[in-house]
């Protein structure tokens, strides 16, 4: 009687628990099923080397109603060709939300030879479908200067890239003067901005007062940020124009990254843990000896 | 006279037995624990490999919170290896005659908790291969460099320290070990002959030994006390808000005692337990364990205050954020706790003489070293979380820290570790000095011998001093 009333409890325990289970992971896929909102930024980048890139950035909102970065969401990138879209490359975002495409080939161009740049979030699990898209054309910024001009003039021409292949000028775009730093680029004056003329070319007088290399080279950067036409295109080149940097010998003579340790600190240390190793060394000596002296008498009762 | 010397004999006799006893026997308990603790090292080694085949990255280390757990259990664990030099070292240079059945396991503690300790910044190197590296491309201006010959400096001391009292026992469980059938026996007995040395008892070998001794408890604790500060230097030596601070060596040397010496009650409480040493381990012990604890607690008290109340009297721009994220933001919750519960508590206990028993003892130790462990995290984390450049333009999860499953699993897996050496340590060799305790018992009987003698003397002097003045029974005029 018992038994069968143990195996009865235990059954009724056992259903309600797979009853409950049943329920919460019912309640677990609808939860699933619900997919947050993502929005895209994407874009086009002409770099110095040529390089043609598009970086699609993903945000999403958190719990507080906050943006933030999607982690690791599938972004599809397209390019327009004959009004249909082909799919180049599919990728995941990074920590910032991140996902980026280096275009290996010219980009095809509809008839106003413009090109079309799609990314999309397509079938995620977490987000829902999104996209966004961006009409370009294709665009050459050219960068002179001579190195040994005394009043440091460098000109940007913008030229438009026609049916027949020739440049043609692009007039009223903005370009701004850069220098190259480590870690990014920095406007060359406050007012670093001009706008091309008929010949499509901007010129601007760069300041004699920033520093470069030993040599005194800068890079000079001529840059169009985010142009309705063309998107964000760079064009780089070098110039003796900096102030030479002349190294210090000894900066910071009491730094921890100096090659050779002061000879107080050096002296400090050894005479500190060196007597406390020739102190070990003595208890070696004399743990030795212990076995020595049991050895011989060892030998001595053996005889 | 015989019988005295029979009783004598019989006492030492009973002295080996109940030392050399848990040696012996390997019960079902033991095997059980030993499975346990295999299981816990398994798996965070495990969580090590996988550490170290997809980097740091799957732990919740990140660019501003570098040093973490492994780092704050470094840090702990270092403080708990201070119990030796204390309980050992310094009540054996103050020739303490109580410290005789605990300094074996105060000196062990020391060892492992080394050993372990050392082990945790190679566990937060992203590439533990490079660690030659810092040897063969050493630069001594760093205080990584310090730490490192400090500690190896600590361990070879901790382990000459704790082998030379094992000498004279080993010979004994040498010679005691006589039938070896089993091949686990006779590796016993090759361990304890080699590590007995050729003991033999003779007057000149007991002298280097002594001699030895004396000069290794001389030269081990200024060796801890260094090792303690430089680990300090790590984080003093830093220009970042809480740990810019001149107090940081004593700060933690005091923390390093006062943990130490809770960690060797909790050891001799279980082993009292374990091993049925309660003859050796009396209430007695506790009560002067808790005596000294009080003293460091207070002394650690004190020098806490120094710590947060200098810079809170001046609330400088970073250091301010820093301190008024302890003591009102997020970290106030495991702040005043820590301050209130592991160390005013324990002052207000450790005070009453109920609070000095064997049982509120141990628990009292329990908060307290559960207390410095997190104390070390409170140290490391909140600072490295409020760096002089505000933390911008990096994903929000990046600004804050709690250590994740694997570092939690590989954490554990190192204390598992330290318990399994403990565990195999005491199934292998005495727990206790047997020869130490031998001495104790024969310094004891020779007082009791002398006082026996002096009070026949007296009695006989008295006696005599009757016969002569007549009756024997009135008193004697001092003549003025």
């Amino acid at each position: 009687m018992k038994i069968n009333s143990i195996i009865r409890k235990t059954s009724f325990t056992i259903a309600i628990t797979g009853l409950f289970c049943g329920i919460s992971a019912a309640q677990d896929q609808l939860q699933s099923q619900s997919k947050s909102e993502a929005t895209i930024e994407l874009s086009y980048y002409k770099k110095a080397d040529m390089s043609k890139t598009a970086v699609a950035v993903v945000k999403t909102k958190d719990k507080e109603g906050k943006f933030v970065f999607a982690k690791n969401t599938r972004v599809n990138f397209y390019v327009m060709h004959d009004k249909e879209q082909q799919l180049l490359k599919n990728t995941n975002t990074d920590y910032k939300g991140q996902a980026l495409i280096v275009f290996q080939k010219d980009l095809p161009l509809d008839d106003s030879l413009y090109f079309t740049i799609v990314a999309k979030i397509e079938n995620d699990n977490l987000y829902e479908d999104a996209q966004e898209q961006v009409h370009y054309k294709d665009v050459n910024l050219g960068i002179n200067l001579n190195p040994q001009d005394t009043a440091r003039l460098v000109t940007a021409k913008v030229t438009e890239i026609g049916k027949d292949g020739k440049g043609i000028p692009v007039k009223g775009a903005e370009v701004k003067f850069c220098v190259q730093r480590l870690f990014g680029i920095m406007p060359a004056s406050d007012d670093n901005t001009v706008t091309t003329d008929e010949k499509g070319e901007a010129s601007f007088a760069f300041p004699k007062n920033i520093p470069g290399d030993t040599a005194g080279v800068i890079t000079v950067a001529a840059r169009m940020e985010d142009n309705e036409q063309f998107g964000n295109v760079e064009n780089k080149a070098n110039a003796s124009w900096g102030i030479a940097l002349v190294k210090e010998k000894n900066p910071f003579p009491r730094a921890l990254w100096e090659p050779y340790a002061p000879v107080p600190l050096i002296l400090t240390v050894s005479i500190l843990f060196g007597g406390v190793w020739c102190v070990y060394f003595f208890i070696f000596f004399q743990l030795r000896k212990i076995k020595k002296e049991g050895q011989i008498t060892i030998n001595n009762s053996t005889l | 006279m015989v019988n005295e010397k029979y009783n004598l004999k019989n006492e030492i006799e009973t002295v080996r037995e109940d030392c050399l006893k848990p040696t012996r026997r390997w019960g079902r308990s033991t095997r059980i624990w030993i499975g346990c603790l295999l299981i816990v090292i398994s798996w965070g080694l495990y969580c090590y490999i996988h550490q170290l085949r997809a980097g740091l990255g799957v732990t919740a280390m990140r660019n501003y919170v570098s040093w973490g757990l492994y780092i704050s259990t470094f840090v702990f664990f270092i403080g708990i290896s201070h119990s030796g030099t204390l309980v050992s070292a310094i009540l054996r240079i103050t020739k303490q005659e109580w410290r005789r059945p605990i300094t074996r396991s105060a000196e062990l503690l020391t060892w492992v908790s080394l050993l372990f300790g050392g082990i945790m910044p190679i566990i937060d190197l992203g590439r533990p291969d490079r660690i030659a590296n810092l040897v063969i491309f050493g630069r001594i201006q760093s205080p990584l460099m310090w730490d490192i010959i400090s500690i190896c400096t600590y361990f070879v001391g901790s382990s000459v320290f704790l082998f030379l009292p094992m000498i004279p026992d080993m010979a004994l469980c040498r010679d005691r070990l006589s039938v070896c059938d089993t091949r686990f026996k006779k590796f016993r007995k090759w361990l304890y002959t080699k590590m007995a040395i050729g003991w033999k008892g003779t007057k000149s070998q007991w002298h280097r030994l002594e001699k030895s001794m004396t000069i290794m408890t001389i030269i081990i604790i200024p060796v801890a006390v260094s090792v303690h500060t430089v680990v300090s230097y790590i984080f003093a030596m830093t220009l970042r808000p809480g740990w810019n601070s001149t107090v940081f060596g004593p700060y933690f040397v005091a923390g390093a005692l006062y943990s130490g010496s809770a960690g060797v009650i909790l050891g001799m409480a279980a082993f009292r337990k374990l091993y049925h040493l309660e003859k050796y381990i009396t209430p007695r012990h506790f009560d002067l364990m808790g005596r000294l604890v009080l003293a460091l607690t207070l002394i650690y008290a004190y020098l806490n205050l120094n710590e947060y109340w200098i810079p809170a009297y001046k609330m400088a721009t970073a250091e301010g954020h820093l301190l008024r994220d302890l003591f009102s933001g997020s970290y106030s919750t495991v702040f005043w706790t820590l301050q209130f519960g592991t160390v005013l508590l324990p002052i207000i206990i450790l005070s009453i003489p109920k609070g000095r028993r064997p049982l509120m003892l141990a628990i009292t130790c329990i908060i307290i070293v559960a207390g410095a462990w997190v104390k070390r995290y409170i140290i490391v984390v909140p600072t490295l979380l409020h760096p002089f450049m505000p933390i911008q333009e990096v994903p929000n999860d990046w600004s804050s820290y709690f250590p994740n499953y694997v570092e939690f699993s590989i954490t554990a897996a190192c204390l598992a570790g330290i318990f399994l050496v403990i565990t195999l340590f005491s199934k292998l060799f005495p727990m206790m000095a047997v020869w130490e305790v031998e001495e104790g018992i024969l310094i004891e009987h020779d007082k009791q011998a002398a006082i026996e003698l002096r009070l026949k003397r007296e009695a006989e002097e008295a006696k005599t001093n009757g016969e002569h003045s007549g009756t024997g029974t009135e008193p004697i005029v001092q003549p003025t």
